[in-house]
């Protein structure tokens, strides 16, 4: 685990020679606390652990989940010539693709929107928000699935797709809404001072300065969508299903190795995105945006 | 003659709550002048800018712009613009989109545009950072951009929202001077919001003082310092020294017993209070004239700061003025007056302000 | 310019300013999102309500009616039981992830120096892989058979007959390992907001790095784990996948039932009342999160 090497904060000033025998105050540096280290290097390895024992056993080409008998490719074919797992992966693209339209669409709007308007239905929009996000996705799945069936739309990708919406535009919106919040007002009376419409003056101005923060959330709401499995699991019809769920049912009733190919190339596809999203910022000169993951 | 002003706040209050930001306010300002609006923060000045460059509704009173009432007009349809505080530069547009902005807006042609904006960069030399962007621009720099960006559109009024305060002390010394040149070049009408009473003074043509949302005093940098309407102009125009009493029979009669003699004055009753208010520089110490009045005092501080002295200047327990003397060529080291000595000292009588 | 009449245009009437217009279009942006939150989000939580008083008909399809059978079944001690193992379980995870999260997060915040960014990078990444394919490799790792139990025994701290798969210490382990990450992150927040010279003056006044963390850095950063832990707790009620793949029959929480109403017994009116069971638990404890916090923002405002 190299990623756990911790180094020393910011040189210390070199001691100067005859320093005063009072005691020199401790820079956080001073002493290195290894029990702290020791503790953080566990953490990393057990937080790596079972992803890298799911990735290293993708390449094994015996069968068998405990031993590994040499390196093959073969769970990856196996799982390029299975039809269901390749339709599995399909609609979860589409799915994602869809989730991510829509709740950008929607959760763009709705921060602009709650961060400047200041009426009634600002703060009861605010609230409505906040609800997803103190709600567990069990929750959100159940009633979901109590709604189309009660509306009697046949669940189905469409479905799963109309719940991903719903669960990720407060995401957007919480990310946002503090970007929103953080943009000099001034900017968009500038833009008005010098003609432009309030319409216009949102179009040419707070989007483009929003811009690197759309695109960051969108990839996040891609990734997260694509691998999210309550939602979809109660939210899906029977076929074709989403691959989160598919995995489900196949970790669930007898582990077939396929799962750890898939579940390889699902990983390498996520820290791909998540790296994307981290690097957006960057690509306009701004800080990286760590926050976005944090929503902060 | 009375021609149009570029500029009337007619009665206009701005209510949030049940506190007034701007009080029933009436302001005329002419076309061409450089008008300050000055005062402490919170006294309303930057809510009337707002009001004027249609940021802001006003809750009674109407806008005029040459004459057209624009109180329902948005920004955008306002022949105004603003320079901001914040300058507000639109960060993902190079310095050169920036200044073509409203010029865009206004359907200019493309030609007209680049030549505008390449005369208006010249303008606040900035020529040959037209391609960069606002973010790695210095502060002065991004200034002028705002400057630009709102003058290229010839408008009937520039709005500055105090476009130096960010600045440190050298550049802004700097940038009052070159803004005044471009305001005498382009000739438009500057409305100009500070707290800084230095920059008030020197910069405009008038200004106009405010606190607590309504109008003190309006009128040219000379009128508003050497016959302040009231005790808060006296105060917050440089220093004053401000002494309460009650008029008497051409004196004042002051809480803690002296009487300072200020003259017969039309309009004060015998009885009513005042505030007998000096400026510092206008007090003699030697030399006096026939027809001043002359007190005496015992000298508590003498503060010598380069080209001038300030004394303090006992008149009675409690009671302190401070007179200041330039230290020019002609005074002697040894006529400077020490703490303890009793010194004779007058003031003409059109120096000497009663105030309510 | 004096025949402008004073009195009609001062006198005290309604403005509709130009601030009208941007009004009704800030209302504008925010009405597609609330109607559609309102269409899918409000209206079907309050279905899950109705529905726990609804009724089966004979061939169990769910009924609209009023009927308190379901939300008198949650009487029963057995399902009292799974809520309280659930309540357990979730405040166990909470307590762990704490007491793991705080040396990372300060380790990261504090000691990480130019790799700090990479370091938290390197916590939340695996966040982003899929929870089922985490949690299967979890359960592959922590396995009769696994490298922890075989190091564990390795260091004389387990024998052959130690498990940890099919324990509740495996749906713990199972739900610390899926939402750590909701504890860091806030900590870390915290943490980095932290002003240094506050802990080193700490070090000066309590002398031990001990004493200046229970005396300085934990209530500086109280806010940063109260967050984490309502982080931490949300998610763990909910869940059922740790339950079905680290623990056994034994080890359901109210997450499964749930699941099971819906799935295999087709009990939606009882599933819906354990659902709004839950709501309610979780209510109960955000409550109670709120009054904390505001009883801190109160006191940080005095």
């Amino acid at each position: 685990m190299t990623s756990t090497r911790v180094t020393p904060a910011p040189a210390e000033p070199a001691e100067r020679p005859g320093r005063s025998p009072a005691p020199r105050r401790r820079g956080r540096a001073e002493r290195r606390p290894r029990i702290l280290i020791a503790v953080t290097a566990l953490f990393f390895a057990l937080l790596y652990l079972p992803i890298g024992v799911v990735a290293l056993y993708s390449f094994n080409a015996k069968k068998s989940l405990t031993v590994f008998g040499g390196f093959s490719l073969r769970w990856y074919r196996a799982f390029l010539h299975d039809d269901v797992l390749i339709s599995s992966l399909g609609t979860s693209l589409k799915i994602s693709l869809a989730a991510m339209a829509g709740s950008v669409l929607l959760g763009v709007a709705l921060a602009i929107g709650l961060v400047r308007s200041r009426s009634r239905l600002g703060s009861l929009a605010g609230l409505i928000m906040l609800v997803p996000l103190i709600t567990p996705e069990i929750v959100t799945g159940v009633a979901s699935m109590l709604l189309f069936k009660g509306l009697g739309v046949t669940l189905s990708t469409g479905t799963v797709m109309l719940a991903e919406i719903t669960f990720s535009v407060s995401y957007v919106t919480v990310i946002l809404r503090s970007r929103v919040a953080a943009l000099n007002p001034e900017v968009e009376e500038a833009a008005m001072d010098l003609g432009a419409t309030r319409w216009q003056a949102v179009r040419l101005v707070t989007l483009p300065a929003l811009l690197p923060a759309v695109l960051a959330s969108a990839v996040l709401i891609f990734a997260l969508v694509f691998d999210d499995f309550v939602l979809a699991y109660f939210t899906t019809g029977v076929d074709p299903q989403p691959l989160p769920v598919r995995i489900y049912s196949a970790i669930r009733f007898g582990v077939r190795p396929t799962v750890n190919a898939v579940g390889t190339l699902m990983l390498a596809g996520s820290v791909a995105l998540i790296a994307l999203a981290l690097f957006i910022p960057r690509l306009f000169g701004r800080k990286g945006g760590l926050d976005i993951l944090s929503g902060s | 003659m009375d021609a149009t002003p570029a500029v009337r706040l007619d009665g206009v209050s701005k209510q949030f709550g049940d506190s007034y930001a701007v009080r029933d306010v009436n302001l005329d300002i002419e076309a061409g002048e450089f008008f300050s609006l000055l005062g402490p923060s919170g006294c309303g000045k930057t809510t009337s800018l707002r009001m004027i460059g249609g940021f802001t509704d006003p809750t009674a009173g109407s806008v005029l712009l040459a004459g057209e009432d624009v109180t329902d007009l948005p920004p955008n349809r306002r022949n105004v613009n603003t320079v901001f505080q914040s300058y507000a530069l639109f960060d993902h547009l190079s310095v050169a989109d920036n200044v073509a902005f409203g010029l865009r807006r206004k359907g200019v042609g493309k030609d007209e545009i680049g030549e505008r904006v390449g005369e208006m960069l010249e303008l606040v030399q900035l020529d040959g950072h037209a391609l960069r962007k606002p973010g790695t621009l210095s502060g002065g720099q991004r200034q002028r951009v705002a400057l630009a960006r709102a003058l290229v559109n010839r408008p009937a009024v520039l709005l500055l929202d105090e476009p130096l305060a960010a600045l440190d002390l050298k550049l802004r010394r700097q940038m009052q001077v070159e803004l005044k040149q471009i305001q005498r070049e382009v000739g438009i009408t500057f409305v100009f919001v500070t707290h800084d009473q230095d920059e008030a003074l020197t910069m405009s043509d008038r200004l106009a003082v405010m606190s607590e949302g309504r109008v003190e005093q309006c009128g040219t940098p000379e009128d508003v310092y050497e016959h302040p309407a009231s005790r808060f102009v006296a105060s917050f125009m440089g220093t004053s020294n401000l002494v309460d009493g009650v008029y008497r029979d051409g004196k004042v009669v002051l809480e803690q017993g002296p009487a300072l003699p200020v003259g017969r004055r039309e309009g004060v009753g015998d009885g009513s209070s005042v505030s007998v208010s000096v400026r510092p520089e206008k007090i003699w110490l030697s030399d006096f004239e026939p027809g001043m009045s002359v007190l005496r005092g015992v000298i508590r501080e003498t503060v010598y700061s380069g080209a001038t002295t300030t004394y303090l200047i006992e008149v009675a327990p409690g009671v302190t003025l401070s007179a200041l003397e330039q230290n020019t060529a002609r005074a002697r080291m040894e006529d400077r007056w020490n703490g303890g000595e009793t010194v004779e000292f007058g003031w003409r009588p059109e120096h000497c302000l009663l105030l309510d | 310019m004096t025949v402008l009449n004073r009195s009609t245009r001062r006198t005290g009437r309604d403005r509709r300013g130009p601030s009208a217009s941007g009004t009704r279009m800030w209302t504008w942006f925010m009405l597609p999102g609330t109607l559609w939150m309102t269409t899918f989000l409000l209206a079907s939580l309050a279905l899950v309500a109705v529905l726990a008083v609804g009724t089966t008909d004979e061939l169990g399809n769910p009924r609209f009616g009023f009927d308190l059978s379901s939300i008198r079944a949650m009487a029963d001690p057995a399902y009292g039981e799974v809520l309280l193992r659930s309540l357990g379980y979730a405040l166990a995870t909470c307590l762990i992830c704490l007491l793991v999260a705080y040396p990372v997060a300060y380790t990261i915040a504090l000691h990480g120096g130019r790799f700090k960014h990479a370091l938290i990078a390197a916590v939340v990444v695996p966040f982003f892989a899929n929870y089922l394919v985490r949690m299967y490799g979890w359960s592959v790792v922590l396995s009769d058979d696994g490298p922890v139990l075989a190091a564990l025994r390795g260091m004389g701290l387990a024998d052959g007959g130690t498990k940890i798969l099919n324990t509740g210490f495996g749906v713990i382990a199972g739900l610390v390992y899926g939402f750590v990450v909701f504890m860091i992150i806030p900590l870390y927040a915290a943490l980095e907001r932290l002003d240094v010279s506050l802990i080193e003056a700490g070090r000066d006044l309590y002398g031990g790095p001990v004493r200046t963390f229970l005396f300085v850095t934990l209530p500086a950063t109280r806010q940063g784990a109260a967050a984490g832990l309502v982080l931490v707790f949300l998610p763990c009620m909910g869940d059922f996948v740790s339950a079905q793949l680290m623990g056994g029959p034994d080890q359901i929480m109210i997450g499964n039932l749930i699941q099971d109403k819906f799935f295999q017994g087709q009990n939606w009116p009882l599933g819906s009342a354990l659902t709004m069971l839950l709501m309610l638990a979780l209510l109960t404890g955000m409550l109670g999160y709120l009054r904390r916090t505001r009883k801190d923002e109160a006191e940080a405002r005095r």
